[in-house]
């Protein structure tokens, strides 16, 4: 469904991806790990074309989609939850909501809307609440529903579960795997790499802007010198 | 019996605060989207330039003159926007400011066409002009029992009148569309925009274009009540006024530049009697202000105080039928 093949990023002069080769197939869960600063987030906004690549090529359903812009991405079917949930702080949840369906036409947006409160209750509760105001989880929540409001085909999450404790995480995870046998394709970054890989069908490892191992997740999560780097033993 | 009632003096400070209504608008709108333009004087020079120009040299039609004075001022603000995109907060605030100056300096220093310093007079007036083609048709202001003065005063007045509401209703209306929630987004997160699919590029400048045509219309519309225009009307001066109309009054509302240029205007003339202190007072009402309410008189919150107050006296007033 999409590949990313070659791709060089820079940040000015700073380069910040090396001839990155990923693949993600239709139906799945790829998860990228990685240390801080390893490139993560960078490959998720070359993805998303926050961010466009100095070489290489992204392709999206057999089309070349590399150096397209988020809004023109969106409308082919990749939706970003951008690290640190990035609120509409001042907007309410409802407001939030609706954005994520802002360039949407058809007339089922509000069906959606009230589909995506049954699924995130503590969103239709506080739904006229400022988004600014929110717990960190509950914000998590509001980023990845508004998100899911663009009915995307393929949901790029980065690092979802930062900075929420565990019994949150492990919820968020739990959608997450929801959310993809509705039907969604998932490409997932995350620190949290065990969890991570129990819920993905694959896993790439990235290391100062180079990929250095794909497998399995079921591999991944057995590999011993994985384990040592990432899963916290 | 009316013409008793009107004042030649006042009419012109209330046309002034019109002018100066829509200075503060175009302050709202660029804000709107986050960007802090100080601008607007070139822009308001650019419009007033323009159709001061071409009226007097040409013989054009003010309202083509006008016309051409806003979309040479949008011009501008495209040609401007495109490279600011790249600049925030502060660093834009200097660069418009540095786009108000070289205005200013091109037309000092243009004098074969602009006659520099000294400026242009002898602009048509627009109540003048209304007037004149009235009385072709056989008005008289007699008939109102007004002198002709007192009645270019009051229909250039109403004129600035009806374009105020106008503009307020559209930017009120905007700031509830898509565009004022994509403006919205924006200034929040510009990150967290685009990643929702707003077009982040177009939106600002589009935001940052329609502020430079409303500067642009304020200062077509300043030359032609004026009939004087000079650089020293569009210095950066000017351009930290204008800031503070919206900025004082209000800058997340439509309601605040309203309720800024209305006040700041009205006060130095209020004031005229102690007028060695009168813009003491004036500085020192903008420091407190900014101290302990820098978003402004007017801002949000209020808004909605207003609005659910409307709400629930509509639903007492449904009770008790
Ligand atoms: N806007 C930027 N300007 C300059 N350098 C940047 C920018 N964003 C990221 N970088 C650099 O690019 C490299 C990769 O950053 P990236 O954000 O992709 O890391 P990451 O893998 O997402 O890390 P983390 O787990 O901490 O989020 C880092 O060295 C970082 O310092
Ligand atoms: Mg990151």
């Amino acid at each position: 469904m999409l590949k990313v093949a070659g791709v060089d990023a820079f940040y000015g002069q700073i380069q910040a991806l090396k001839g990155i080769d990923l693949e993600v197939e239709e139906g799945s869960i790829v998860t990228i790990l990685g240390a801080n600063g390893a490139g993560k987030s960078t490959t998720m906004k070359v993805i998303s074309g926050l961010l466009k690549p100095k070489k290489g090529k992204v392709t999206f359903l057999g089309k070349d989609i590399t150096g397209l812009r988020p809004d023109q991405l969106i409308r082919k079917g990749i939706a970003l939850v951008p690290e640190g949930r990035a609120m509409l702080a001042e907007m309410t949840v409802l407001e939030n909501l609706e954005m994520g369906a802002y360039h949407r036409k058809d007339s089922e947006v509000d069906k959606d809307i009230a589909q995506v409160m049954e699924r995130f209750s503590i969103l239709k509760e506080r739904k006229d609440q400022l988004a600014g105001t929110m717990s960190g989880g509950q914000q998590q929540m509001l980023a990845i529903a508004r998100a899911l409001l663009a009915r995307p085909k393929l949901l790029l999450l980065d690092e979802p579960s930062m900075g929420l404790a565990p019994i949150i995480v492990a919820d968020i995870f739990k959608m997450i795997k929801e959310i993809n046998q509705s039907g969604t394709t998932v490409l997932l970054v995350e620190q949290n790499a065990k969890q991570a890989l129990k819920i993905a069908d694959y896993g790439y490892v990235l290391e100062t802007g180079k990929l250095t191992t794909e497998a399995n997740a079921k591999d991944l999560l057995e590999d011993t010198s994985i384990a040592e780097a990432y899963l916290g033993g | 019996m009316l013409g008793e009632l009107i004042n030649p003096y006042y009419l012109q400070v209330a046309s002034f605060i019109l002018i100066n209504i829509i200075l503060g608008l175009s302050i709202y709108v660029t804000l709107a989207s986050g960007q802090l333009s100080l601008g607007s004087a070139g822009f308001m020079a650019v419009g007033a330039y323009t159709t001061a120009l071409l009226t007097t040299n040409f013989e054009v039609p003010l309202l083509v003159g006008i016309l051409a004075g806003v979309m040479l001022a949008g011009i501008f603000g495209i040609i401007v926007g495109i490279p600011s995109l790249r600049l925030r907060g502060v660093f834009l605030a200097i660069a418009t400011l540095g786009f108000g100056e070289i205005v200013r300096v091109f037309i000092v220093n243009t004098e074969s066409l602009t006659k520099g310093a000294i400026g242009i007079s002898g602009i048509p007036q627009l109540g003048r002009e209304i007037l004149d083609k009235l009385e072709v048709i056989g008005f008289d202001p007699e008939i109102l029992g007004l002198k002709a003065n007192q009645f270019t005063f009051l229909i250039v007045f109403i004129l600035l009148l009806i374009i105020v509401i106008v503009l307020v209703c559209f930017f009120s209306r905007q700031k509830n569309s898509r565009v004022g929630r994509a403006f919205s987004a924006i200034n929040m997160d510009e990150q967290a925009a685009a990643s929702m699919g707003i077009n982040v590029t177009y939106y600002k400048v589009l935001s940052f274009t329609q502020g430079a045509m409303l500067a642009g219309l304020a200062g077509a519309l300043y030359a032609h009540v004026l009939s004087y225009i000079s650089p020293a009307d569009f210095t950066y001066h000017k351009a930290v006024e204008i800031l503070t109309f919206s900025v004082f009054g209000g800058s997340e509302v439509v309601g605040g530049a309203i309720f800024g240029a209305t006040f700041l205007t009205l006060l130095p003339e209020t004031l005229r009697a102690i007028s060695e202190y009168r813009y003491m007072i004036y500085g020192i009402l903008l420091v407190v202000m900014m101290a302990y309410r820098p978003q402004g008189v007017i801002d949000e919150q209020m808004m909605r105080w207003f609005k659910r107050r409307k709400g629930r006296r509509q639903q007492h007033g449904t009770e008790n039928k």
